[in-house]
């Protein structure tokens, strides 16, 4: 299937939401909720992985609904309705994070009995396997631990790590979502993957 | 290749962003460089680490928690007067004009014209009241209003009350509403939009009661429901209407689309949620039957049998839930 086949197929398929927008843009409160509960669980999900708070994650569902609501007359259909409701979930969330920034930061080092440091990076073989009871780090430590990475992150690297990493985006539309270019997005992904590993590969 | 961008190509690569032929390079550059194909053994530990952090699907309280607070909220918020709404509408309009240089200049030669016409109004407005003011005639009438408003229409509000300077005129500007009636059958588009503003806007709940009731007879019948967005208008007296027994009425005019449309059937859980009436919550349960076994039904449902203030309630949900089987 070529290109233009291909945009016209999606244009097809975005044809009922868009209806749903326009209803939305002039007051219908049914279209909005329907658009609403076509995006919640992705904007929750999101929320949540990055805040690690239900109650940050419905704070922020809270005020980004009511802000789509607020703004809905504004959007021009230039760009995906899904990019434009997560540049606003996305922009709460860096506030948050942002907030979150200015607190005590966690230690994102694993210390051993001993005191000593423990390189996570060196141990991933022993990580693949979380079901041994035996091991060492278990998956809820190390799940700890590796929030802890995230967060000695700046707002922006972890934002652009977790719509890559997590949600599985392109660079392209991550780049749309935060306002910048393809290339910015690209070299914050490459710097929080390496801040990340020296987080993580702590020397003996 | 330089190892630099070596390092950065393995990044893209590894997250699925680097174009074919730059990944054929990089393989090659990899196979003669060990500290590159270290590099890339390190992003790859990297990658399955992250994964000891996953990403969790929101649970079902925490949507239906969310969503409560959020329709509370909207609710909360006052109506958009029709002046924001234009407002809106011509910021939109002007953004597109941007891109439509052809249409920006008939609007603004059309503007040009009604300026024209303005003008040439005002001259003639100024000119009528200073021969008033010279005494010359006693009377101005504003041609926009009658002189007293009609006996039968009631005044919607008042818009503005201007003095006229030195004189005992007063310009007073309204708006009426004027008492219609019209009559028809159930199936008629516009007895049917006018029974669906009744089911939101009515302030007396009778009326929500005698709308609300008709509607969904009319759904129980079959007789095309769907059309002009009547089970809609039942799911929102259903969610917000603050009256029980319009609630309940709606609950069962959507009964019959429980199975079918999964919005009726998002819309019935919440009402089971969080109805405040036992009676609805109850009836929820009931309705709920035929799609019991589907797995966001089952989870309220034990939500319901383990929370639900009623004991009866309780009971009921942990009958449901006996009875059908795990997994669908």
């Amino acid at each position: 299937m070529n290109g233009p086949d291909r945009a016209q197929e999606r244009l097809q398929a975005r044809a009922p939401e868009m209806e749903l927008i326009r209803e939305a843009q002039k007051g219908s409160r049914v279209a909005f909720d329907a658009l609403v509960r076509q995006y919640e669980s992705q904007v929750l999900r999101l929320a949540l992985h990055l805040t690690g708070s239900e109650h940050d994650a419905e704070d922020i569902y809270q005020e980004a609904f009511l802000k789509a609501f607020r703004y809905i007359g504004n959007f021009r259909f230039e760009c995906s309705f899904y990019t434009w409701i997560y540049r606003i979930v996305t922009n709460l969330c860096l506030d948050q994070l942002r907030r979150r920034k200015t607190r005590k930061e966690d230690q994102a080092v694993l210390v051993d009995h001993s005191g000593d440091e423990i390189d996570l990076l060196a141990s991933v073989s022993d990580v693949r396997s979380f079901s041994n009871p035996e091991r060492e780090l278990d998956r809820k430590v190390l799940g700890e631990r590796i929030q802890a990475a995230l967060s000695k992150l700046t707002p922006r690297e972890r934002m652009v790590f977790e719509l890559k990493h997590y949600q599985g985006l392109r660079l392209r539309t991550i780049g749309e979502m935060l306002n910048t270019t393809e290339e910015t997005a690209k070299n914050t992904l490459f710097r929080a993957t390496k801040k990340l590993r020296s987080q993580l590969a702590g020397c003996r | 290749m330089n190892c630099e961008v070596a390092h950065e190509r393995i990044v893209l690569a590894a997250y699925g962003e680097l174009a074919d032929e730059q990944i054929h390079e990089l393989d090659r550059h990899l196979t003669t460089c060990i500290e590159c194909r270290t590099e890339r053994e390190q992003l790859q530990a990297l990658k399955t680490l992250a994964g000891a952090h996953p990403v969790q699907e929101p649970n079902a309280n925490l949507v239906a928690r969310s969503r409560m607070r959020l329709e509370e909220a909207l609710d909360a918020l006052p109506p958009k007067r029709w002046y924001e709404r234009w407002g809106d509408g011509i910021l939109n309009n002007f953004a597109r004009l941007q891109a439509a240089p052809v249409a920006a200049a008939l609007l603004l030669v059309a503007g040009l014209g009604a300026g024209s016409i303005g003008g040439y109004e005002v001259a003639q407005g100024r000119a009528a009241h200073t021969a008033a003011g010279n005494g010359a005639a006693q009377t101005l009438v504003k041609a926009e209003a009658p002189a007293a408003p009609a006996t039968q229409a009631a005044v919607a509000n008042i818009s503005s009350i201007v003095r006229q300077p030195n004189s005992e005129m007063v310009e007073v500007r309204y708006n009426e509403v004027v008492p219609r009636q019209v009559e028809g059958p159930l199936d008629d588009p516009a007895i049917r939009q006018l029974l669906m503003v009744a089911s939101e806007d009515a302030n007396s709940a009778g009326i929500r009661d005698d709308s609300v009731g008709l509607l969904a007879a009319e759904c129980r019948a079959g007789h095309s429901c769907n059309a002009a967005g009547i089970r809609d208008a039942l799911m929102v007296a259903l969610r917000y209407d603050r009256n029980a027994g319009v609630r309940e009425k709606a609950l069962q005019g959507l009964e019959p689309y429980v199975s079918e449309d999964m919005r009726v059937r998002d819309a019935v859980l919440e009402a089971l949620l969080n109805d405040s009436d036992p009676r609805i919550r109850t009836e929820a349960i009931n309705i709920l039957e035929p799609v019991e076994a589907d797995m966001t039904v089952r989870q309220v449902l034990s939500t319901v049998a383990a929370s639900d203030q009623s004991p009866q309630i309780r009971n009921v949900s942990r009958q449901v839930l006996r009875r059908v089987p795990e997994i669908q």
